[in-house]
């Protein structure tokens, strides 16, 4: 734990808000300067240059106009919540920062129910959401929120049944113990399934290709935000960006072994940091790889692909896992169960592309040229 | 130019298939359209050299168009475009240009409105293709299309319904408003 | 609990002028009830310029212009459309070397406006912005090219009445047979980056489904009726330069649904490709301009109607002449005016991001349609 003075416990709450909130304002832009550069490189660009050397000013240049900016309220939005809406995203994805384990016994604060504090201060954005959409009194931002809405409280469920199933494995709900539980396999290899669907998940809280529906530029051109500008607007960008952070660092601490080396080797804390740094590097990579790729699914896709096949399967993978460790099965059967789910999944993704072959132009037409 | 002569050029550029086609479609239609309320259907002199021209008299368009879409020897199910031509003392001519996807005839369908009466059956029951092009004839032209579902401005304002632009008494930049020019200069 | 039912409300979402994604100044105003389309209410004229008049007091080399202006992603076919039918009022012969280089740039042209479609399509599905960069590689190449030739990115006014304006550069084999390839690879580019993937597939197919009969009904043409099953294609129904000596395919979808209308456009690349080839290998040496082309030229009274397979379908214009140097009527059919009008059959009963992809689908270039 970060314990910078124990004088006053004021004065290290106040030095523990102010790490999280410098630390993560600076990470997001740093974020949001490398998705611009690792973007622009799979789209055969330069991405940004011209603001200090490669471009490394760019997040600092945008925030500096951005705060310079008029902050603009419609006169028909609905003062209060517009007003406040940006708050209701900003704050909870600081708050998820709190427990987040860097390394052993380093972070804010360590809960023992951290994942499901976690959990629960992840949806209070969704109010930020529909408060946005309907304060700005604008059609865009109103179907956009409530699609967040809709997709937000839909796809925690999964969220939530993967993340229990880690939880049954490591017995335990603080995410330092599920770390340390990781040391020798992670649960990656294991829950191979729950890790798909926890990405999934994760994605389409974040609201990030293929589910970033609620913005979509080409349908909502920015869902609820549509209306905002200046520091409002930077304050749903920031928080986007800090989300993305913590997730990914949570993706790391649930499946890749966190702090940890595989192979149950000890290390300093400055190898566990930077094995931190590069897990999430990669998983954040990851997801920006998907989001150049892909295109956005619609709503009801989204929705039927979260309630008719997630969410039964993380229940099987549940039940299995709940079978196989009250009978203390070999372990090793929790892989194969969830690999085995993983390839109910691939076939009922076939069967469903199939649906809409049939009945369709020759697919040997593709190559003939 | 007489008639003789206009027939003449009319032979130099037409080459025999062409001319062989147009005689087959004459032909289809004579014997295809003879409705007697139909009262002239003409064969165009001034013919046009792609396509074979009819003009007919406006209260028989409708009449004629759902003879030729309908029969199956002619079956013109495409409209290819439907406009205007203003010819000024003479009157504003309504165009048609009709294609069939299956006999594979052209088909170009003209009749004259006369200046102090620019009105015409809509053919929107017809070819529902033929909505807009109406309403863009109309709105440039004036022509009123009797029946259209949408009788709106298409291309031009919605408040711009006393400007034809399209008429030859209509010049250009008429009705043009510079900026500023009812603002008094400021001294 | 009470019996009540939720009140529900139909609420008018206008989308455009200015969107994303209208592809310029369209605007249409949706009735939706939740993500369902119930009514949708097309305007268009945002960027009506009167291109028809302005011709009708220009001269006829003068009206070249007009027309790269209206239809700017596939200048060289508008322009096509209109030296075409001066040249058949004038009913001079254009020379053979020049018919051909016509054609390849037509095709090209084509080539480049269906590429600038692929990547647009891929942004109006929600991907962020790769198909579009990838493709605009491809379609600057094509651009490039048309500079060397024509001096100029896009408003070329390369074409004649009677031939071209000027012979091509020496190279220009070699430079087409450049860009041949490269589009090649920029077409298996696209194949990989969205034709088999799932999410694009399930978010095209099944969707904007608009039947062949409904399709002729409302006039449509090009790919958008092909796609719809009809094997309808200008370059073969009533050919035109030298198609008729040319091996090409006429591409036909089955559920004219919108992954048809990508599909069928991206093989239509395929055989631009191909066309080109054998074009080619017909290129001939000679002039480029015919004798009898004069550069003030007065067409003889008459009128014609002449059609070109332009990208997005039929580009027409009906030119009445009276014996002066300019055009006493020019209207111009545009494909994307007709095909727009479907959009009402297609979009009734799909979801709001649905109508994005339709509407991208179609393919409308608003120059054409306003003109």
């Amino acid at each position: 734990m970060i314990s910078f003075l124990v004088v006053n416990p004021f004065i290290d709450s106040l030095l523990k808000i102010l790490s999280i909130v410098g630390l993560m304002t600076v990470s997001a832009m740093g974020l949001i300067y490398l998705e611009r550069k690792i973007a622009a490189r799979f789209h055969m660009r330069l991405g940004p240059t011209r603001t200090g050397p490669a471009g490394l000013l760019q997040s600092v240049a945008d925030a500096l106009k951005l705060v310079g900016k008029e902050d603009i309220r419609p006169a028909s939005a609905d003062a209060w919540s517009f007003e406040l809406a940006p708050y209701f995203v900003f704050i909870p994805a600081f708050m998820m920062f709190v427990t987040i384990p860097f390394t052993l016994m380093l972070n804010v604060e360590m809960l023992t129910l951290g994942l499901l504090y976690i959990i629960a201060i992840s949806s209070v954005s969704i109010v930020g959401w529909v408060m946005a959409g309907w304060g700005s009194d604008n059609r865009y931002a109103l179907i956009g929120a409530l699609r967040a809405a809709a997709q937000g409280i839909s796809y925690e469920l999964p969220l939530v049944l993967s993340v229990l199933c880690i939880a049954m494995i490591a017995q335990s709900l603080n995410l330092n113990e599920i770390i340390a539980q990781q040391t020798i396999v992670p649960n990656i290899l294991l829950q191979p399934f729950a890790f798909f669907l926890f990405f999934t998940s994760a994605l389409a809280e974040m609201n990030r290709a293929p589910f970033d529906i609620p913005v979509g530029e080409s349908e909502v051109v920015g869902g609820p935000f549509v209306e905002y500008s200046g520091i409002r607007w930077s304050m749903f960008f920031l928080a986007e960006y800090t989300a993305l952070l913590i997730m990914s660092i949570l993706i790391v601490a649930l499946f890749l072994g966190g702090w940890s080396w595989p192979f149950g080797e000890k290390l300093g804390t400055s190898w566990q940091i930077l094995l931190t740094i590069m897990k999430t590097s990669l998983v954040i990579f990851l997801i920006f790889w998907v989001r150049v790729s892909v295109p956005r699914m619609r709503i009801d896709q989204l929705m039927n692909f979260c309630w008719k096949v997630l969410i039964p399967l993380a229940l099987i993978q549940i039940f299995l896992n709940g079978l196989i460790l009250v009978f203390h099965l070999p372990t090793f059967l929790l892989a194969v169960s969830s690999i085995m789910l993983m390839g109910v999944l691939v076939l009922i993704i076939n069967k469903s592309m199939q649906n809409l072959n049939k009945n369709h132009i020759v697919k040997n037409n593709l190559e003939s040229a | 130019m007489s008639e003789n002569n206009e027939n003449q050029q009319l032979d130099s550029f037409l080459d025999n298939k062409t001319k062989d086609l147009f005689d087959k479609l004459w032909n289809i239609i004579e014997k295809n359209i003879n409705d007697v309320s139909i009262t002239r259907i003409d064969l165009e002199e001034k013919m046009s050299k792609v396509d074979l021209i009819v003009s007919i008299d406006k209260k028989d368009i409708l009449n004629l168009f759902s003879q030729l879409r309908e029969n199956e020897n002619l079956s013109f199910d495409y409209l290819r475009c439907l406009t205007a031509v203003d010819l000024q003392d003479q009157g504003i001519e309504v165009v048609y240009q009709l294609y069939s996807m299956s006999t594979k005839f052209n088909l170009t369908v003209k009749s004259m409105l006369s200046n102090d009466d620019l009105n015409i059956e809509s053919v929107t029951s017809i070819w529902r293709g033929a909505n807009w092009y109406e309403r863009e004839t109309s709105e440039m032209f004036g022509i009123i299309f009797n029946n259209h579902p949408d009788p709106r401005n298409l291309l031009l304002p919605e408040d711009m319904l006393d400007v034809f632009p399209l008429r030859k008494s209509h010049p250009l930049a008429e009705i043009e408003v510079l900026q500023g020019e009812d603002i008094e200069p400021s001294h | 609990m009470s019996n009540k039912q939720i009140e529900t409300q139909e609420i008018l979402v206008n989308m455009g002028p200015q969107h994303p994604s209208t592809h310029g100044v369209f605007r249409m105003v949706l009735s939706v009830d939740g993500e369902m389309i119930t009514d949708v209410q097309p305007y268009i004229g945002y960027l009506h310029r009167g291109a028809e008049k302005l011709c009708e007091t220009m001269d006829y080399r003068q009206g070249i212009g007009f027309m790269d202006r209206t239809e700017y992603l596939a200048n060289f076919n508008a322009e096509l459309s209109y030296v075409m039918a001066v040249e058949r009022l004038l009913d001079i012969e254009v020379p053979e070397r020049a018919n051909w280089i016509r054609m390849i740039l037509v095709e090209l042209n084509r080539l480049s406006s269906h590429f600038m479609f692929v990547g647009a399509f891929g942004v109006d599905c929600g991907v962020f912005g790769t198909p579009f960069l990838y493709s605009f590689r491809e379609r600057e190449r094509l651009i490039d090219f048309f500079e060397e030739i024509s001096g100029d990115r896009m408003m070329y006014a390369y074409f004649r009445p009677g031939g071209l304006a000027w012979d091509v550069p020496a190279n220009f084999v070699s430079r087409v047979e450049e860009v041949l390839s490269s589009s090649e690879q920029g077409i298996k580019d696209m194949d990989g980056l969205l034709t088999n993937n799932e999410i694009f597939l399930s978010r095209t197919k099944q969707v904007g489904i608009i039947d062949g009969k409904a399709a002729i009904d409302w006039g449509m043409s090009g790919p958008s009726l092909r796609a719809s099953g009809i094997e309808y294609d200008i370059r073969r129904a009533e050919p035109y330069l030298y198609y008729n000596d040319i091996d090409f395919d006429v591409i036909t979808g089955i559920n004219g649904d919108v992954f048809d209308r990508y599909f069928v456009r991206l093989q239509e690349m395929r055989q631009s490709i191909n066309i080109v080839r054998q074009c080619l290998a017909n290129l001939t040496s000679g002039a480029i301009l015919a004798d009898a082309a004069a550069r003030n030229l007065r067409t003889p009274p008459g009128e014609v109607y002449i059609r070109t397979e332009a990208p997005r379908g039929e580009y027409g214009i009906y030119l009445v002449s009276n014996g002066d140097n300019r055009p006493y009527r020019l209207k111009i059919r545009s494909a994307g005016f007709s095909n727009l009008q479907a959009l009402r059959d297609m979009v009734i009963g799909s979801y709001i991001p649905d109508a994005v992809v339709i509407l991208g689908s179609i393919d409308i270039v608003l120059g054409e349609v306003d003109r």
